[in-house]
């Protein structure tokens, strides 16, 4: 096991370096046509790790991501590729937002019970493509993107109608009351106790998939249909399972963003931070103990690019440029398959092995 | 020379083969040394079992691969295959086993698919259909221009891969096992097209292992048994059990298991059983049969005899149309798969690593699937790692799995060493039951004669076994009594000895001697 571990992070250690690669490719020429070209690469590189408050925004933008990631990881796992994750985050925001605004929530627990509504009415976007898909045969592809969209328009309705504050300016909600917002754990930043859920949920997910039977059963499922029905495993069940616990993931990552980040609910576009997500769970090989990482990896780059962007003046869109470049270089096989590469993992595995036994 | 060879001689032939060989890159010797030739306008069948190298061949004829030694002559001159185009080029067609046609176009759309009539930029529909029906009349094909392809029957659709082969000037056909999906007058129908093709000039080579069909339909025929020409001849010269010895090769001595001295009681019995599907894998009719414990019954016949249904009614992954299914006085017609294991059965897919095991998860993972719920192995829902670890090291150890750790995937394991480590684990069940589906293909001699070894003890452990094998050696190696099957029927049933040998065996097989 301990070989295991170690062997994942030799890969993890590859991906960095073939994104540090990238990131050189791209950033360096671009330096090199701006004014101060040392300047662009250190408050790229290192901006995001000067300071207390900017690893705290590395880890306020990585806490939505590495739950999205992780609902992504559990459905990929299962063999589907639902992406009713996108959905179900924006679903769970507003969700959350009703039953804050709208339930009478005894005190202490208002957060805790606005998540669980949040998370459960957001599984509804990853529950029903599964369903479609088993009992129909429908690609999940397809109708959890149109669904997505359908979520969409239907929330903005909801918010339009049900939970918007005429008083606002624009179209946004009440503001959420005081009680049901999560506590921040850093000052002037908004990081916030969502970010311990978030490990919590990531460490328990990893044992769940890794370590009980429940998840072995899923990830012969997902990854060898035909042995799991030689084995008579019910398939149908466990990958609808998996629907649930991903759709719940994503949920109850809308909800703590909202209840984390905003005074009230304003999303009209799907906030894309499912997408991400999915960007995530690639970077960390569909393993949830590699998932904070990659997600910390992730935050680390965006945090690294508002910072360009305000203290530089270069356009965020060039970081988009970069992580488009990365998602390329990472899921390139020619890298990961490279025979060099998976003897050196072997051999860690072989010698942690050897010294377990 | 009589008249008749010396008419033969004169005509160059169409095709010709001369000194064939192909050696694949792994090692492995598909062809070697094949040189025939085919008379321009006949009806000439290649016959061979499985693996006998009848397909690469074809695919040598047709361009898909280039020979490692040898030349292919058409009408006398030399060629070389291999290049892009050249089926076309030089007016072959071909007619694959699994028709190469899209469901979601029409008839229409997949004949011209690849050389449209176009007009400009566009596709000319009006001169494509006036053209589809023109070629479906030339050659008494009848078939609907507009209909969707997916929606037709599949002797229909056969009709249409015919004329989409033969849409290209094609002056040779070649037909790969085209009997196989078809019922007894759609063969006929078949077979009478064919015939007026071949009055019209066009020279047909027709892919088969049903002597029957090669006999009616051939004007001569071609031998092939592990990738060297056993034979080849006009039909009317040679007697079928020729053929047969030509196809089957002579009898080689092999050592039979011992059976148990005292049969056992009877543990599966099948009663009339038959399946409503169409591939004739997956087609038994109205099968009878007993196993017994302690026994192994072996099933032999050409592939896709319904060997595949067969074993899927036993396993709950299909549940019969018809019959009665009993495991040890239980009803088991409407069992699932869960069931099956449950009640004591243990199987070995034919498909390794996509039924027998998950490729991509570890060794320790795989040979600890299934094992739901056994306290040994977990703790509540938490799977316990040390004890795994043991139990999956005994299991790698008894059975001496060649392996680079219990944490690396399955198809880091050569063909045998997987199978040893699924055998492994579907052994430890102690089954009652044991479906073994080709248990030793493409394996090394020493890991299959330990596979062997351990299938017998199972036998004298008390399990039934029901052994599915292309392999006749390994059949009369292990089997107490051999069950032919032929088109999902069951032709024979003989106890196995001395005097039962592959020559015995062929006629059955190949469809011409039923003794049931």
């Amino acid at each position: 096991m301990k070989g295991n571990l170690l062997a994942g992070l030799v890969q993890l250690l590859v991906t960095l370096a073939v994104v540090a690669a990238v990131i050189l490719v791209v950033l360096v020429p671009f330096a090199l046509s701006q004014p101060q070209p040392a300047a662009v690469l250190t408050s790229f590189l290192l901006g995001p790790l000067d300071s207390v408050r900017h690893l705290g925004n590395v880890a306020e933008v990585a806490t939505p991501i590495a739950f999205t990631g992780l609902a992504a990881t559990v459905i990929f796992r299962s063999g589907l590729f639902n992406l009713g994750i996108e959905g179900g985050f924006f679903l769970g925001g507003l969700a959350a937002t009703a039953a804050a605004l709208l339930l009478p929530l005894p005190h202490v627990a208002a957060p805790f019970l606005a998540i669980v509504v949040g998370a459960t009415v957001g599984s509804l976007a990853c529950i029903v493509p599964g369903y479609l898909r088993i009992r129909h045969d429908a690609s999940e592809m397809v109708t959890s993107l149109v669904l997505n969209f359908a979520i969409l328009f239907a929330g903005v309705f909801v918010l339009n109608y049900f939970l918007r504050d005429p008083a606002a300016g624009t179209l946004m909600s009440y503001r959420i009351p005081a009680d049901a917002r999560l506590e921040r754990l850093l000052p002037s930043t908004r990081l916030n106790s969502g970010a311990i859920i978030a490990v919590l949920a990531c460490l328990g997910a990893g044992i769940w998939l890794f370590k009980t039977r429940a998840g072995l059963n899923l990830r012969i499922v997902g990854s060898s249909p035909g042995f799991a029905t030689h084995l008579g495993l019910p398939s149908s069940r466990i990958v609808m399972m998996a629907q649930v616990a991903g759709g719940l993931i994503a949920g109850m990552a809308g909800a703590i963003e909202v209840l984390g980040l905003y005074p009230r609910f304003s999303w009209t576009h799907l906030p894309g931070l499912g997408w991400t997500g999915i960007i995530v769970a690639i970077l960390a090989r569909e393993n949830p103990f590699l998932i904070l990482p990659a997600a910390l990896f992730l935050g680390y780059l965006q945090v690294g690019g508002n910072i360009l962007a305000q203290e530089v003046g270069i356009p965020v869109e060039v970081v988009g440029l970069i992580t488009a470049a990365i998602m390329l270089a990472v899921t390139a096989n020619a890298i990961f398959q490279h025979p060099a590469l998976l003897r050196l993992i072997r051999t860690i595995r072989q010698r942690g092995e050897a010294s377990a036994s | 020379m009589s008249d008749d060879r010396a008419k033969t001689l004169d005509v160059v032939p169409a095709v010709a083969f001369n000194g064939i060989a192909k050696t694949y890159p792994n090692g492995t010797v598909a062809l070697s040394d094949v040189s025939f030739a085919i008379r321009a306008g006949s009806i000439h069948a290649v016959c061979g079992e499985n693996g006998a190298g009848k397909s690469t061949l074809m695919k040598i004829l047709f361009g898909l691969t280039e020979p490692t030694a040898g030349e292919v002559l058409l009408d006398g001159k030399p060629v070389s295959t291999g290049a892009a185009g050249f089926a076309g080029q030089h007016g072959l067609g071909m007619v694959h086993q699994h028709f190469s046609l899209i469901p979601t176009l029409t008839v229409t759309e997949n004949i011209i698919l690849g050389h449209e009539p176009r007009r400009g930029l566009l596709i000319d529909r009006a001169e494509a259909r006036r053209w589809v029906v023109a070629l479906s009349r030339e050659y008494e094909l009848a078939v609907d221009p507009d209909a969707l392809t997916g929606r037709l029957s599949v002797a229909a659709q056969q009709k249409v891969e015919i004329l989409k082969a033969l849409s290209r000037d094609t002056r040779i056909l070649i037909l790969d096992e085209p009997t196989a999906v078809l019922s007894p007058p759609e063969i006929e129908e078949l077979f009478n097209r064919l015939r007026g093709l071949s009055a019209r000039g066009m020279t047909i080579i027709f892919i088969s292992h049903k002597l029957n069909e090669v006999r009616a339909l051939a004007e001569s025929v071609t031998v092939l048994r592990g990738g060297r020409l056993t034979g080849t001849s006009r039909l009317a010269d040679i007697p079928d059990d020729a053929i047969m010895q030509m196809v089957m090769g002579r009898a080689v001595e092999v050592t039979r298991r011992v059976p148990a001295k005292v049969a056992g009681d009877v543990a599966v019995v099948l009663d009339g059983v038959s399946t409503a599907v169409r591939d004739p894998a997956d087609r038994i009719q109205d099968i009878s049969l007993k196993i017994h414990a302690g026994e192994i019954v072996g099933i032999a016949g050409v592939e896709g005899s319904g060997q595949r249904g067969l074993v899927s009614v036993l396993s709950g992954m299909m549940n019969p149309a018809s019959g009665r299914i009993a495991f040890n006085g239980r009803d088991m017609a409407r069992v699932d798969a869960l069931g099956w294991r449950r009640a004591g059965l243990a199987n070995l897919p034919a498909d390794r690593f996509g039924q027998g095991g998950a490729p991509a998860l570890s060794l320790a993972e795989n040979a600890i699937a299934g094992t739901d719920g056994d306290p040994e192995l977990q703790r509540g829902p938490l799977l316990r790692g040390a004890a795994i670890t043991a139990r999956v090291r005994k299991m790698i150890a008894d059975y001496s799995v060649r392996n680079s750790g219990i944490g690396e995937r399955l198809d880091s394991l050569s063909g045998g060493n997987a199978q040893k480590l699924i055998a492994a684990r579907e052994l430890a069940t102690r089954p009652r039951f044991l479906i073994a589906d080709q248990p030793t293909r493409g394996i090394d001699v020493a890991a299959a004669a330990f596979l062997h070894k351990r299938l017998d003890e199972a036998a004298r452990g008390g399990a039934a076994i029901l052994l599915v094998t292309a392999d006749l050696d390994e059949l009369l190696r292990l089997a107490d009594r051999v069950v032919v099957l032929f088109a999902g029927r069951i032709v024979a049933d003989l106890r196995n000895g001395p005097e039962l040998d592959p020559a015995r065996l062929g006629p059955f097989m190949l469809g011409l001697e039923t003794a049931s």
